[in-house]
């Protein structure tokens, strides 16, 4: 046993994160942590990392009692952690972020010899990066290299990941798993995965602890249980995954795109000439690796960023300029992809949230005065039929795990019956639950008659909600496919960046 | 920190207790007293009596309460002047000359209307103040929604902006009342005309109107953000801009829209010192005295916690503090600055207060010392 959680227990206020929870992790082993979200996993995590302190409970490492007052305490005793949100320099390169906060980094610093030893550990795993790259120009996986670098190159020989899969492409994750195994076959390491995807738990790990309510449900061997019975102790229950779907002929065409283009921040063209006609009651989805022209295209549709060229209309009105207000004012709902930042406001309350989507609803004002009583019924009945777990309506929303937080998001855009819905990776980081739900309500108001544009890197997501699948490819959309046409293997070539014809075969 | 078999640790207060924020607030002020009697050691008497000098001047000596209002006022101005953009997230550091410009143009009407000398207006005398009001609070807007169109527009940062335009009013007041400029008066002593009787305006006890503007400010304000559409849009933007612009709110009109407001509320707390305040109703040669005063705003609205109400007895602490200080300097001839170094102590110990408002002590059973105790050491 090199690392072992005894009894431990976290109160938040109000919240019981963690409940007397036991963790055993054998040497040389990867070992997955897998729960829904809120279940308490990134809370142990950040224990077992001195981040946090337990109220109870106790650490032992390789049989020894420890006591973690801070991260420098647990880096020195070879634990390291790779966070699901980026703690890099952007304007440092790869290398000086890798020999950052590294004991040898005091004093004068040998980028040198440092560079000779981040070499060899990148050969050493197979990871590609270029170590002179600046960290803002690198894409979210190849930043996620970089912090697995810094902990290796920090002497970490227990490493911590915390849904590490949840910002990589398909190849980007076998890379992964792949040097995750020679990580510890080859060298004698130890993973702790943390996860919400079972297939990453099947593949990767040698044993599972479930984790449901800060409390361990399950201990399990990974090569003797299956998806089902991973399933049913995460969440308690049987849930059927598949969305049911019914088959619906689109009709009036809602939305109606032509030649549009636009810039990215840094000023490179990142849409290139996208045109498609969405109708009602249907759901087109964009289908594409993150950096493709997702965010560019649903930016533009829902008005916070110029187009540069090209025409947008929605019910035969030119919005190709209206402003986000205009939108929201004839009836387009946008669910953007930066739930916590576009999406929320963190330090508001659920009550203050859902007030930005009616602020400028003229039954919620009246002479300039804004009707909070109207939005604390609203924001009550999206908790109640969004199923949103909170503890009242007037928590601050950074209390909301991330599930919770998009079921409220969801409840606000829809609850106004928007003709127009952008959902932008909708699901992302959600647990299986709580994506099957926010699923559900988005086929729901398709089949009340919304234009539905889903734009999502989940594959098995858009193949199952879609009638009309365009996969996107360098600004570009490759192609429109009718559902029976498009299956994940000519999509997966043409996300990647083969045309029609060559993708076909 | 670790006392016998307890641990000791920082951790952010779950929840804001309204009455703790009050206790915090009243042993920060006694603190920073207890602080400054140590100003009055040179002086020729103890601090228990020195104190006795300075709030005996400042909140009941007739002439030193009327200017203690009289201050209390302007700096409650000047605190809605920096409010207002605060809670939308952006700092308006141009007080000074946002009163500047209220003051040139609060004098200049009178001047323009050929009022300035003693004789009969062409205008209603009401009138003109009326006028007098309306052009320094319209100047006052001008000047910081220059800062507010850069910031909007072309993300000029708005505290550079204000920080110059301070400097450029500080000099085009010189340029009006010094050597030969249009607002001089006629004896050429470095100030500003004085306003004939007609024109200074009517007072209650002493106190002008603008104190009855002042307090209807601060509970409008309040009611601005905790109950109005407006309100919630300038927090929403102060919280987040990139969700502000998602929600529809226009992330242009509402920056240039928080610095008028504001700019509005300096541009007439120059009107009012200047124009208002019995005694002077005229641009002093040691203006720029009054211009840094404005900064204290910033102070009372950080202190204050953003909330307008807030800020009123914070804003006449500060100006009682200020000018009792002063008397007593001269009543007990203590060194030049004890004024200022009060007020800065209280700053201090605001700041310090707020850090435990927001933070305490937490106090666990500390864990029973590791069986083997493990080196901070890699082993």
């Amino acid at each position: 046993m090199i690392l072992e959680a005894r009894g431990i227990t976290k109160r938040f206020p109000a919240v019981l994160a963690l409940d007397r929870v036991d963790l055993q992790v054998r040497k040389g082993e990867v070992h997955a942590v897998l729960g829904q979200n809120g279940a308490g996993k990134t809370t142990l995590m950040n224990i077992l990392f001195g981040l946090l302190q337990p109220d109870e409970g106790e650490i032992w490492l390789e049989g020894r009692r420890v006591q973690f007052r801070s991260p420098h305490d647990a880096i020195a005793h070879g634990i390291g952690m790779v966070h699901q949100t980026r703690r890099l320099v952007p304007a440092h390169t790869v290398l000086e972020n890798i020999v950052l906060g590294h004991p040898s980094a005091r004093g004068v610093l040998d980028l040198h010899s440092a560079r000779r030893s981040v070499e060899a550990l990148c050969r050493r795993y197979g990871i590609g990066v270029d170590l002179d790259a600046r960290v803002w120009q690198l894409s979210e996986g190849e930043k996620q290299w970089v912090e697995i670098l810094k902990a290796l190159y920090g002497g970490a020989r227990i490493l911590i990941l915390d849904e590490p899969t949840s910002a990589l492409t398909p190849p980007e994750v076998r890379t992964l798993l792949n040097a995750l195994q020679v990580l510890v076959r080859e060298q004698g390491s130890t993973v702790l995965l943390v996860t919400h995807k079972l297939p990453i738990v099947l593949r990767a790990s040698d044993m599972v602890t479930v984790l449901r309510s800060g409390r361990v449900v399950a201990h399990l061997k990974t090569q003797t249980t299956t998806e089902e019975e991973l399933v049913r102790h995460m969440i308690g229950r049987d849930v059927s995954i598949r969305a049911s779907e019914a088959a619906q002929r689109p009709r009036r065409p809602v939305l109606e795109v032509e030649g549009l283009s636009a810039y990215n921040d840094k000023g490179v063209l990142a849409l290139r000439d996208v045109s498609f006609v969405l109708c009602e009651g249907e759901i087109l989805g964009i289908a594409g690796v993150t950096g493709n022209g997702q965010d560019e295209l649903a930016q533009v549709l829902s008005g916070l960023r110029p187009a540069a060229a090209g025409r947008v209309r929605f019910e035969g009105r030119d919005i190709t300029h209206a402003t986000p207000l205009q939108r929201w004012r004839v009836g387009i709902g946008y669910i953007p992809a930066e739930r916590t930042t576009v999406g929320s406001i963190p330090a508001f309350s659920l009550v203050e949230n859902t007030g930005l989507g009616y602020h400028f609803d003229p039954a919620f004002t009246r002479r300039g005065v804004l009707d909070y009583q109207g939005l604390e019924r609203i924001t009550r009945h999206i908790l109640a039929t969004y199923d949103v777990k909170a503890p009242h309506p007037y928590v601050s929303a950074q209390h909301l795990s991330g599930g919770n937080l998009q079921k409220l998001v969801l409840g606000r855009v829809l609850l106004r019956r928007p003709r127009l819905l952008i959902a932008h990776l909708p699901t992302q980081g959600l647990d299986v639950e709580a994506a099957a739900f926010v699923r559900a309500r988005i086929l729901e108001a398709k089949a009340e008659g919304a234009a539905i544009l889903l734009i999502s890197e989940d594959l098995d997501e858009i193949l199952s909600l879609s009638d009309r699948i365009a996969p996107m490819y360098e600004g570009r959309l490759v192609a429109i496919l009718p559902r029976g046409e498009a299956d994940p293997e000519t999509v997966g070539a043409m996300m990647a960046g083969l045309r029609p014809k060559e993708a076909v075969r | 920190m670790r006392l016998g078999d307890r641990a000791f640790v920082l951790e952010r207060r779950p929840t804001l207790p309204g009455l703790y924020g009050l206790v915090t607030a009243g042993v920060a002020i006694l603190l920073a007293l207890a602080l400054a009697s140590l100003l009055f050691l040179p002086g020729e008497a103890d601090p228990a009596s020195a104190y006795r000098i300075v709030f005996t001047y400042a909140f009941t000596n007739p002439y030193g309460l009327v200017a203690t209002i009289h201050r209390a006022i302007y700096l409650l101005l000047c605190t809605f002047a920096f409010l207002v953009p605060l809670r939308a997230g952006l700092w308006n550091i141009g007080l000074p000359g946002q009163v500047y410009a209220g003051a040139l143009a609060a004098f200049g009407v009178p001047f323009l209307l050929r009022a300035h000398a003693a004789t009969a207006p062409s205008l209603a005398p009401g009138l003109v103040v009326v006028l007098m009001v309306l052009a320094a609070t319209a100047a006052g807007a001008g000047c910081a929604g220059l800062a507010g169109v850069l910031r909007a527009r072309f993300q000029v940062n708005e505290i550079l902006v204000t920080m110059m335009l301070n400097s450029a009013l500080f000099w085009l007041v010189a340029d009006f009342i010094k050597e030969g400029g249009a607002l001089m008066s006629a004896t050429a002593e470095g100030e500003s005309f004085v306003l004939p009787p007609f024109l200074q305006p009517p007072t209650a006890f002493g106190v002008p109107f603008t104190a009855l503007i002042a307090l209807l400010a601060a509970f409008g304000l309040d009611v601005l953000f905790a109950r109005t559409a407006l309100g919630f849009r300038i927090r929403a933007f102060g919280w987040s801009p990139p969700a502000a612009r998602y929600a529809g709110i226009d992330p242009v009109r509402l920056p240039l829209l928080v610095f008028v407001v504001g700019g509005a509320f300096a541009g007439l707390a120059g009107y009012h010192y200047f124009g208002a305040v019995p005694g002077l109703y005229k641009i002093p040669s040691n203006y720029g005295y009054y211009g840094d005063l404005s900064f204290y705003g910033i102070i009372c609205a950080l202190i204050a916690r953003g909330t307008a109400l807030g800020a009123v007895p914070v804003a006449l602490l500060f100006a009682g503090l200020s000018l009792g200080g002063r008397f007593a300097q001269g009543a007990l001839h203590l060194p030049f600055g004890v004024d200022y170094a009060m007020l800065g102590l209280l700053m201090m110990t605001f700041v310090v207060s707020h850090v435990l408002y927001d933070f305490r002590l937490g106090e666990r059973l500390a864990p029973r010392p590791p069986v083997p105790e493990v080196s901070a050491e890699r082993p």
